[in-house]
């Protein structure tokens, strides 16, 4: 078996002469093995292949090797590990041309043969001496393209993806929640489409080879974002998928915002193609879906010749209605510091709320949380209509008759309690994120932080850690500030170093605890830039109640936060509204 | 705050209504930069590295000042070819670096990823993409880059200038040096100079790229010889003269002034006194500004920069009857191209050559091929038996350098030495 990672690999020829190729598309734990040998920063595919080139090898005794082409630097570079750990193995170069010239065209295939020619050399086997035309020809004849055909039976919307290699899951997340994939044009996910009447020579098959769909680094690429104009009127939401640390899909996705013709719903998701990543994917691509499907039901709705609904509620008060009726419904945001439950009644008007720290298990903060919320709205489990959670623990409260994402509630509530609102910034304990909406309230777009906790509550509770100050003093500190200081690194650990040195070199408190707010403000606002800052802006979460933070934050944004009294509950609240609605 | 700091403050001020100020504050800010070079310099650093620092910053004032006779390029952009058009170069590595000198590196980083960039992206770049997109730099005549080293050219060129109808050119180069390979590159290098023929309404002189080639050349063997002297003299230097020496080696080299400069240093250099420090070889780019780094080198007697290996990535006199055929072989023989095998065989070479004491390999941000490299060649190159310190950070974005560890480590590995 001879393994490949790339779509420019000829891997008809081998399997013409009966080699088994085998694609890698590694899912992997951790990267220990990888990171011995490449830095951290080398593309997370990469040290994925390395990792899982690691285990085959040691699984299976068929495995000759690697072909790897010159695709990109971390290709290379995994081409030089490799090389260098397997030397008994046959690990392969291949250099790829990125132009699709007669002179590139004559170049790749004399790099085909003597790859050929190395192989047979290696294996010791002897093949034909016309340039495998015959195999390669017969073997095309008999392999017709196979077409993409994965649709689930229940698609509920059209999507397509596109960008950097992804993993199975992404697509199995997709189809699972009733996508169904017009196209995927990601690497490997192409067929294979070969015109074997105009294969005569290998240097027809080479060209063809090189002719594909480009992939972004080659020299044709700039055009392929044209293919969306086939598929515009048949989209629901575009995909852009990137990969951590290969950077070369990002210029199209920042050219695909900028693109004023194309007016498809567009997510950007990142992946390290991890399984961690696979609950991150999970939350993003749910949310998408569910702002697509309002987007065409309400489309549909248009369509039948009926006006959509005026939707401009009053602002909602943070008073307790003092006349209510039921139904009541109960939304709840399980989240990683809090977890926060709303009632509301028949008509929206909020009847009680509370906020739970989040202890170890989640699920008995859940409880608890709805007991002590049905305790202060004088009401019993029983009269509750509905339940609808979110936040990251919305899949595991079996109390809960339906979730949502924390991006499509917090949207709803906000909207609920302001409906100036377009821009929101949620900066939670553990993730943080940025939501644009439109005058109607849906969710227009959305970004969320990385995986690491840079930008988030939890970096300032270990700064305010540092400090020897609680986290409500951290930010009443930050207030009183007469000096700026820089804190540079974002990552939470170095800032930490950072913060230690600031001490040891007698910097003021305030001015560390400032500049701790300011380094998180950059964060958030570059977060804000990217989903586009329109006015009224909305901060949401737990540390909009820190007045250091809100106070950097509006000085740096030059505008007016709007915050609600209890800024932790509009996810709730946001659920409990979607509770309403489902009635 | 120092200066430098409150007129970067000023003019990211000044950036986001008003790009056409910052611009014009930015062109101020070098022409002051460089009389302050020219007749306040400080007078330990050779007067050969003055006059260079002076050329640089007025050859990057002409290229703004005069877009229209200017390409955008990389560092390993075959400039031979543009001066035989009378073009000059605003790479994106200068243009970096220079944003960063005025420290607003920081400000035009975050515009890019506000885009969309990859924040993992090379810094450079992201500087450079920013830069663009906020109106600091005028649009060129044309854009040329090559595929040596570095994914992000010929993204970074179709996003900032092909998207915006501005001639772009990328110069492919394959990783093994065969005819067939040879072939490919002059092909497109004639290809691309029957289009500087079109867009500037003149005809390429081949005697005039012989001339230039002649004195690349001699450029070569003057710093060559520089190099040879060094190991045993004392000649004082900085973090930031050595970027500036990638100004003479790669974008104006083959100019009279490219060699006069190389000219004089190997001079000067013959009359310097003794070093009886310790030499260090440095793998990549230098950040310039990083305090523990500067502290240690600039202008010291106890340790002594030798020579970054990009301003040796080739070794070959150029052959003058084909200087088409030289310049693609200059390119495809460049030590970053190809396996990395290739590469570690050159720096060995380098590592001898240089008389190195000491090898710091600076693992920049964004830099993939670094990245993937640094641990495979530091495995590879400890049969010199020479100390090797793998330093991570950013050649211009200290937000990616962390300060205290840098410090350690740099401390650490000269306490070894």
């Amino acid at each position: 078996m001879l393994a490949y990672i790339c779509k420019y690999t000829p891997i008809e020829l081998f399997e013409s002469i009966d080699v088994e190729m085998e694609l890698m598309e590694p899912e992997v734990v951790q990267f220990n093995r990888a990171e011995a040998l490449l830095h951290p920063n080398v593309c997370a595919y990469v040290k994925g292949v390395l990792e899982m080139f690691a285990d085959l090898v040691s699984k299976r005794d068929d495995v000759e090797g690697m072909i790897i082409t010159s695709c990109c630097d971390s290709g290379r570079r995994l081409y030089d590990a490799l090389k260098a750990t397997y030397p008994d193995k046959f690990i392969y170069l291949l250099d790829l041309p990125r132009k699709v010239t007669p002179e590139a065209v004559k170049l790749f295939t004399k790099n085909v043969s003597t790859m050929i020619s190395a192989y047979s050399e290696h294996t010791g086997r002897a093949f034909y001496s016309d340039g495998m035309i015959r195999p390669l020809k017969a073997y095309l004849k008999a392999h017709p393209p196979a077409l993409q055909s994965d649709a689930p039976a229940d698609a509920k919307v059209n999507v397509g993806l596109i960008g950097a290699r992804c993993s199975q899951s992404l697509i199995d997340t997709l189809h699972a929640h009733g996508a169904k994939l017009l196209f995927n044009v990601t690497c490997n996910h192409l067929a294979r489409l070969f015109n074997p009447a105009e294969i005569g020579r290998l240097e027809d098959y080479c060209e063809q080879l090189l002719a594909q769909f480009p992939c972004m680094r080659m020299a044709g690429a700039e055009d392929r974002l044209n293919m969306l104009d086939d598929f515009e009127d048949k989209l629901d939401g575009l995909i852009y998928h990137t990969v951590k640390f290969c950077d070369q899909y990002h210029y199209e996705a920042a050219a695909l915002k900028k693109l004023e013709t194309f007016h498809v719903p567009v997510l950007n998701l990142e992946t390290d193609l991890t399984r961690q990543s696979s609950g991150q994917i999970k939350t993003r691509v749910e949310a998408f879906i569910e702002e697509i499907s309002a987007n065409k039901s309400k489309a549909d709705t248009q369509a039948d010749g009926e006006a959509a609904p005026a939707d401009t509620p009053e602002a909602v008060k943070l008073v307790p209605a003092e006349h209510h009726a039921a139904p009541y419904v109960l939304g709840i945001d399980s989240g990683s510091t809090s977890t926060n439950t709303v009632i509301i009644d028949g008509s929206g008007q909020l009847v009680a709320w509370d906020i739970v720290r989040t202890g170890a298990k989640s699920i008995l903060s859940a409880e608890k949380a709805m007991h002590q919320v049905l305790d202060k709205a004088g009401l019993k489990r029983e009269d509750l209509a509905r339940i609808v959670s979110t936040g990251y623990g919305r899949d595991h409260l079996p109390f809960a008759d339906a979730d949502l994402t924390e991006i499509t509630c917090h949207g709803k509530g906000a909207h609920a309690f302001d409906p100036a609102v377009r821009t929101i910034l949620d900066i939670g304990g553990q993730d943080s994120k940025a939501i644009r909406l439109n005058a109607a309230g849906d969710v227009v777009d959305f970004v969320m932080n990385d995986k690491c906790a840079a930008g988030t509550g939890r970096f300032l509770e270990m700064m305010a850690h540092t400090l020897d100050v609680s986290l409500e003093e951290l930010g009443q500190l930050s207030l009183k500030s007469k000096e700026d200081i820089r804190i540079s690194s974002m990552c939470t650990v170095f800032a930490e170093s950072e913060v230690i040195s600031l001490i040891a070199e007698n910097k003021e408190p305030e001015d560390i605890a400032h500049g701790v707010h300011a380094a998180i403000a950059g964060r958030a606002i570059s977060l804000l830039r990217r989903v586009g800052i329109e006015e009224a802006v909305m901060m949401t979460g737990g540390v909009a109640k820190n007045p250091g933070m809100v106070a950097v934050l509006e000085d740096q944004l030059g505008l007016k936060l709007r915050i609600v009294d209890e800024p932790e509950i509009v996810g709730a609240y946001g659920a409990a509204l979607s509770g309403l609605e489902q009635l | 705050m120092d200066i430098v700091h409150r007129y970067g403050e000023w003019i990211k001020n000044k950036l986001p209504d008003n790009p056409k100020a910052a611009s014009r504050y930015i062109r101020l800010g070098l022409r002051l930069e460089s009389f302050a070079k020219r007749h306040l310099g400080d007078k330990n650093v050779p007067l050969p590295y003055r006059d260079l620092n002076c050329l640089a910053l007025d050859g990057m004032l002409h290229t703004l000042e005069h877009p229209e006779s200017a390409a955008w390029t990389n560092l390993f952009t075959p400039v031979e070819i543009l001066q035989n058009f009378d073009l000059t170069c605003l790479s994106i590595e200068m243009m970096g670096s220079f944003l960063s000198g005025f420290t607003i590196e920081d400000w035009c980083i975050d515009q890019a990823e506000a885009e969309g960039i990859a924040p993992t992206l090379c810094s450079y770049h992201k500087a450079f993409i920013g830069a663009v997109d906020a109106g600091l730099i005028p649009m060129p005549k044309c854009a040329v880059t090559t595929s040596i080293v570095c994914d992000a050219n010929l993204q970074t060129f179709r996003y900032t200038a092909d998207s915006r109808h501005i001639p772009t050119t990328l110069l492919d180069i394959p990783n093994e040096k065969t005819k067939d390979s040879l072939a490919y590159v002059v092909k497109q290098l004639k290809d691309w100079i029957a289009q500087l023929e079109d867009l500037n309404h003149r005809a390429f002189d081949l005697d005039k790229l012989r001339d230039t080639l002649d004195r690349e050349n001699q450029s070569f063997e003057a710093y060559r010889h520089f190099i040879e002297l060094t190991r045993t003299r004392y000649y004082p230097s900085t973090l930031t003269l050595q970027m500036f020496v990638l100004y003479a080696s790669h974008l104006i080299i083959g100019s009279p002034e490219a060699l006069d400069f190389f000219k004089r240093i190997e001079t000067d250099a013959a009359s310097r006194p003794v070093f009886s420090g310790k030499r260090i070889f440095w793998l990549h780019v230098l950040p310039f500004y990083e305090p523990a780094l500067k502290h240690a080198f600039n202008l010291s007697k106890k340790y002594q920069i030798q020579a970054t290996d990009m301003n040796l990535d080739y070794n070959l006199p150029l052959d003058l009857d084909h200087p088409l055929e030289a310049l693609a072989e200059k390119m495809v023989d460049n030590i970053f191209v190809g396996p990395l095998d290739r590469r570690i065989d050159a720096e060995r070479r380098l590592i001898r050559e240089t008389g190195a004491d000491g090898v710091i390999s600076f693992n920049h941000w964004g830099c993939k091929q670094m990245a993937g490299a640094a641990n495979l060649m530091k495995k590879a190159l400890s049969d010199t038996g020479i100390p090797y310190l793998i330093l991570d950070g950013d050649g211009i974005d200290p937000r990616n350098s962390p300060e205290g560890q840098i410090k350690t480590r740099l401390e650490a590995f000269l306490e070894m030495l």
